[in-house]
C-alpha cells in the first residue's frame, strides 16, 4: 500500500516537475543534421546492397556537410547571438559556430579523401577487416587488389566481374559522421559532463577508423590499439579531473566552476588539481607537448585520409574545447594556472621543431610538426584577450586546411607497395611532377609561417595577441621554435627540387576527382587566407563566448 | 553520476562530517578490501582473475555506496556493473581464451620499477592533496535527494532527461558505435562465403581460371602412361601444353637415371613413342619425354 502510494507519488512529481529542457533546435541544426546523417548512413549499411554501398555512402555523407552549413548559413544569418540552449549544457556562441563551420568545411575535404578510389583501388580502406593479417584469406584480398590495375591474372579477374570496383569497407562513412558529430559537441558543450561524453564521441571512431588500413595493416591496427590504450587512459585522467571539480564546485558547468573560484576560501587544491586532470585529457588530444606521444605511430600508422582527418579536425575541436574550458571556466584564475601552461607550450613546440629535424618519414614528421603547431596554437589559447581568441581560432582554420592537403599530397606519392612515405624517396620529387612537387612545397611553406600563406597570418595573429598579452618571452621561444621548424620543412623542399631522382623511385599518381578537390580546397583556402585573411579574421572575432 | 561516485567514496574520510560507527566500520573494512581488489586486478598475470579482481573492487564499492545514502547507487552498481558488464566481460574473455596471459617480457629495461615508482609518488601526491583539501569540506550528503519526492532514483531520473537529456542522448551514439565497431572487426563476411561446387564451374566456363577443361593426357596414341610423355596433336606434333613444366625446366643429366630405373637400361624409348618436332641432334631420348 505504502509502496503504491509511493510509486504513483513518484509518477505525479516527475510528470510535474520533470519538464524536458528548452531546445534550441535551430541553433542546434547543423549537429543535429549530421547526427542524422550518421544514423542514415548506418540504415544504408544495413540495407542497401554492397555493389551500391560505397556510392550511397558518398552521397549520404556529402549531403548531410552540405545540409549541416546550409542550417548553420541560416542560423548564422538570422543573426542570433550567443545561444545556451538544452539546460545550459550546449552553447552555440561565436566561437562555436565558427568552429562548427570550420569543421565542416575540413570534414568535407576530409570526406573526399575518405571516399577517393582512383589513387588505390577500392579506397584506402580494407574490404574486411575482420579478416586476420597473414591468413590466407588475408592474402586472397591482397593479391585481387594487387591485381586489380592490370587485371591480368585471375583473381583479378574475379574482383573486377564482381563489382567493377574492389570492395572498401564502407562503415567508415557512419564512423566519420559520428566523430565530427562528436567534435562539433565537444566544441559546444558547456558542461564538463557533456564535454566527457563528447570527447568519447569523437575518440571512439577515430580508434576504429585508424586499424582500418588497405596496406601495412598490422601497422594499421597496432595504431588503433596504441590510439586506444593511451586514448582511454587520457579520458580516465580528464573524468577524474571532472570529478575533483565537481568535488569543488558542486557542479560540472563551467560557469559554475567559474562563478565558485571567484572570491571563495575554498581549498584550492580540488580546483587546480582537477583542472590539471582536465588539461591533460585535453592536451592529450590535440597532441601537445608531452602528450604527444600517440601522435607520430598513429599518424604514420592510420589509413592517410583518417591522418589527414584527425589532423585537421581533431586538433580543431580539442583546442575549441581548450579555449572554452580556459576562457568561461576558468578565466579568474588565469594568473595561477598560466605559468603551469607557459612550460607546456615551451614543451610542445620544442619537441616538435627539435625531433620533427630527425624524421626520415613525411607522415611522422608532419605529426611532429603538428605537435610544434599545437604549442604555438596554445600560446594563443593563453592569451585571454578578443584578440587571442580570434587569432587562435583563425589558425586553426588555417592550419586545418594546410594539413589536410598535406596529407592529400602523400597519398599520391605511391610506389608497388603502396604510398612511399619515406624522405629519400621524395628525393627529386620534382623532376618527374613539378605540379605535385609545387603544391607540397607551397604547402611546407604555410607550415613554416612563409608570408603570402595563411601560416603566416595565423602566426602573426596568434603572437601578437600573445604578445599584447604580456607574454613576450614565450613569442620569443616560439619565433625561435618556429625559425628551427621551418629548417625541416624546407630541407624537404630542397630534397625535392635539388636532389636527383632515385631510379627505382616511386611514381605520383594522377588523383581522381575526390582527391584533386580536396587537395584544390586545402591548398587555395591556404592561399586566400594568406593573401585575404580579413574576411575569416572578421569571422574569428565575432563574439566571445556565452555560458 | 561517476564524480558523484568519486565524491561519495571520499567523504567517509572527512572527520568534520558525521560518520556514525557502523559507517566507519563499514568503511575501513570495505575500504581496504576494494584498494587490494584493485591492486590485484593489476597484478594478476591471468586475465580471468583480473576481472575477478575487478569484480570484488565493484561489490565493495557498491557496498559502500549503500552506506552512504545512496542504495539505488549501491544496487545499479551490483546489478548492472558488477551483474552485467562484468560477466558480459568475463564471458569474452572465455571466448577469447583465457589462457592468452600478459606476457612478462620487459621491452624497455627499467621500465616497470620507474612505473611503478612513479605511480607510487602520484597516488602520494594525489591522497596528500585531497586530504588536506578535503579536511575543511562540508560533506553536501544525499540527504535532500533522499527526501526529495521519489527518491533517489526520482533525483537521478530528473537530472538524466532535463539537466543531461544531451549527454543521455549522445550515449546512444557512442552505443551505435560500439556496435558498428564491433561488426566491422569481428564480422566477415569474405570468411563465410565459401565459393560452392556450382559457382566454380559457373567461373571455370566463363575462363577466369585459365582453361575450361583439364590439361591434356597422354593420349590414346602414347606408348607409356609416364607424366613425361607428351600428348599428341591430330598432325603428329607435341601439344605443347602437356609437356610438364617441371620435368621441362629440369636438366636432362639429373633426371636420366630416374629414367633409366623405370624403363630399364636397353630400353629405348625413342623407338616406341611417337616423335614430335625433331629433337636436336645428339639427345636421342629426349622425344622420349
Amino acid at each position: 500500500m505504502l509502496a503504491v502510494q509511493q510509486i504513483s507519488g513518484a509518477g505525479q512529481v516527475l510528470a510535474q516537475r520533470a519538464q524536458l529542457p528548452a531546445i534550441d533546435y535551430g541553433a542546434l541544426a547543423p549537429l543535429l543534421v549530421i547526427l542524422g546523417a550518421a544514423c542514415v548512413a548506418v540504415v544504408v549499411e544495413a540495407f542497401v546492397p554492397r555493389p551500391a554501398r560505397w556510392g550511397a555512402q558518398v552521397a549520404v555523407t556529402v549531403l548531410g556537410l552540405a545540409a549541416a552549413g546550409a542550417a548553420l548559413g541560416v542560423h548564422l544569418s538570422s543573426g542570433a547571438g550567443g545561444v545556451v540552449t538544452l539546460a545550459g549544457t550546449v552553447a552555440v556562441d561565436g566561437p562555436a559556430l565558427f568552429l562548427w563551420g570550420t569543421l565542416l568545411a575540413l570534414g568535407l575535404g576530409s570526406a573526399l579523401l575518405i571516399a577517393d578510389r582512383t589513387v588505390e583501388p577500392g579506397g584506402a580502406f580494407v574490404a574486411d577487416a575482420a579478416v586476420r593479417v597473414g591468413t590466407a584469406q588475408d592474402r586472397a584480398q591482397n593479391r585481387a587488389q594487387r591485381a586489380q590495375p592490370g587485371g591480368t591474372t585471375p583473381g583479378g579477374t574475379r574482383a573486377a566481374a564482381a563489382g567493377g570496383h574492389e570492395e572498401m569497407q564502407t562503415e567508415v562513412f557512419p564512423l566519420f559522421l559520428f566523430s565530427l558529430a562528436g567534435m562539433m559537441a565537444f566544441t559546444a558543450a558547456n558542461d564538463l559532463l557533456t564535454m566527457f561524453v563528447a570527447l568519447e564521441v569523437l575518440s571512439l571512431p577515430l580508434y576504429l577508423m585508424c586499424g582500418l588500413a588497405r596496406r601495412r595493416r598490422l601497422l594499421s591496427q597496432e595504431a588503433a590499439v596504441k590510439y586506444f590504450l593511451l586514448g582511454a587512459f587520457a579520458s580516465a585522467f580528464f573524468l577524474y579531473g571532472v570529478a575533483l571539480l565537481y568535488g569543488y564546485a558542486g557542479s560540472v558547468a563551467l560557469a559554475d566552476i567559474s562563478q565558485a573560484s571567484a572570491g571563495t576560501d575554498r581549498s584550492d587544491t580540488l580546483l587546480f588539481g582537477g583542472l590539471a586532470m582536465l588539461v591533460i585529457g585535453l592536451m592529450f588530444k590535440a597532441s601537445v607537448g608531452p602528450f604527444h606521444t600517440w601522435t607520430p605511430d598513429v599518424y604514420q600508422g592510420a589509413p592517410t585520409p583518417v591522418t589527414a582527418f584527425m589532423a585537421a579536425c581533431t586538433k580543431v575541436a580539442a583546442f575549441g574545447a581548450i579555449l572554452r574550458v580556459l576562457h568561461v571556466g576558468f578565466e579568474s584564475t588565469s594568473w595561477t594556472w598560466r605559468g603551469v601552461l607557459w612550460g607546456i607550450a615551451i614543451a610542445s613546440m620544442v619537441i616538435g621543431a627539435i625531433l620533427g629535424l630527425t624524421q626520415t618519414d613525411v607522415k611522422r614528421m608532419i605529426a611532429y610538426s603538428s605537435v610544434a603547431h599545437a604549442g604555438f596554437i596554445l600560446v594563443g589559447a593563453m592569451a585571454m584577450t578578443p584578440d587571442g581568441l580570434s587569432g587562435t581560432l583563425f589558425y586553426l582554420l588555417a592550419y586545418g586546411f594546410t594539413t589536410l592537403a598535406a596529407f592529400g599530397v602523400v597519398t599520391l606519392v605511391r610506389d608497388a607497395e603502396g604510398e612511399s612515405t619515406h624522405l629519400s624517396q621524395w628525393a627529386g620529387l620534382a623532376k618527374r611532377s613539378p605540379l605535385t612537387a609545387a603544391v607540397f612545397g607551397f604547402l611546407l611553406f604555410a607550415l613554416a609561417g612563409i608570408p603570402l600563406t595563411s601560416g603566416f597570418t595565423a602566426k602573426f595573429a596568434v603572437f601578437s595577441a600573445a604578445l599584447a598579452d604580456g607574454m613576450a618571452p614565450l613569442v620569443v621561444i616560439a619565433l625561435v621554435a618556429s625559425a628551427v621548424a621551418a629548417f625541416f620543412y624546407l630541407r624537404v623542399v630542397v630534397l625535392m627540387y635539388f636532389s636527383e631522382p632515385a631510379a627505382d623511385g616511386p611514381t605520383v599518381s594522377v588523383p581522381g576527382g575526390f582527391t584533386t578537390a580536396a587537395i584544390t580546397l586545402g591548398v587555395v583556402v591556404t592561399l586566400l587566407l594568406g593573401v585575404l585573411p580579413s574576411f575569416a579574421l572578421d569571422w574569428a572575432a565575432l563574439g566571445g563566448f556565452t555560458s | 553520476m561517476s564524480a558523484l561516485g568519486a565524491l561519495l567514496t571520499q567523504a567517509p574520510a572527512v572527520p568534520a562530517g558525521s560518520m556514525s560507527t557502523g559507517e566507519a566500520v563499514a568503511f575501513w573494512i570495505l575500504g581496504p578490501v576494494a584498494l587490494a581488489g584493485g591492486l590485484g586486478m593489476v597484478i594478476a598475470r591471468n586475465a580471468v582473475h583480473s576481472a575477478l579482481w575487478l569484480v570484488l573492487t565493484m561489490l565493495c564499492l557498491g557496498a559502500l555506496y549503500m552506506a552512504q545514502q545512496a542504495p539505488f547507487l549501491g544496487f545499479v552498481q551490483i546489478i548492472v556493473y558488477t551483474g552485467a558488464v562484468m560477466m558480459l566481460f568475463l564471458f569474452v574473455l572465455m571466448l577469447v581464451g583465457r589462457e592468452s596471459s600478459d606476457s612478462v617480457i620487459e621491452v624497455l629495461r627499467g621500465q616497470r620499477i620507474v612505473g611503478i615508482g612513479l605511480g607510487l609518488g602520484f597516488a602520494v601526491l594525489v591522497v596528500a592533496a585531497l586530504g588536506r583539501a578535503l579536511t575543511e569540506v562540508a560533506p553536501a550528503g544525499v540527504a535532500a535527494q533522499n527526501a526529495a519526492p521519489g527518491g533517489n532514483p526520482g533525483s537521478i531520473g530528473r537530472a538524466l532527461y532535463t539537466d543531461y537529456l544531451f549527454a543521455f542522448e549522445l550515449t546512444a551514439v557512442l552505443l551505435i558505435v560500439a556496435t558498428v565497431g564491433a561488426m566491422v572487426l569481428g564480422y566477415s563476411e569474405r570468411a563465410r562465403s565459401r565459393p560452392t561446387q556450382r559457382g566454380l564451374v559457373e567461373a571455370r566456363i566463363r575462363g577466369e581460371q585459365g582453361r575450361p577443361s583439364p590439361l591434356p593426357g597422354p593420349g590414346v596414341f602414347a606408348t607409356a602412361n609416364s607424366v613425361a610423355t607428351p600428348a599428341l596433336l591430330p598432325d603428329g606434333s607435341v601439344a605443347p601444353e602437356s609437356l610438364s613444366e617441371i620435368i621441362e625446366s629440369t636438366r636432362r643429366d639429373t633426371i636420366d637415371s630416374d629414367m633409366g630405373g623405370v624403363a630399364g637400361p636397353e630400353a629405348d624409348l625413342g623407338a616406341r613413342a611417337l616423335r614430335g618436332p625433331e629433337p636436336p641432334a645428339g639427345s636421342d631420348q629426349e622425344a622420349g619425354r
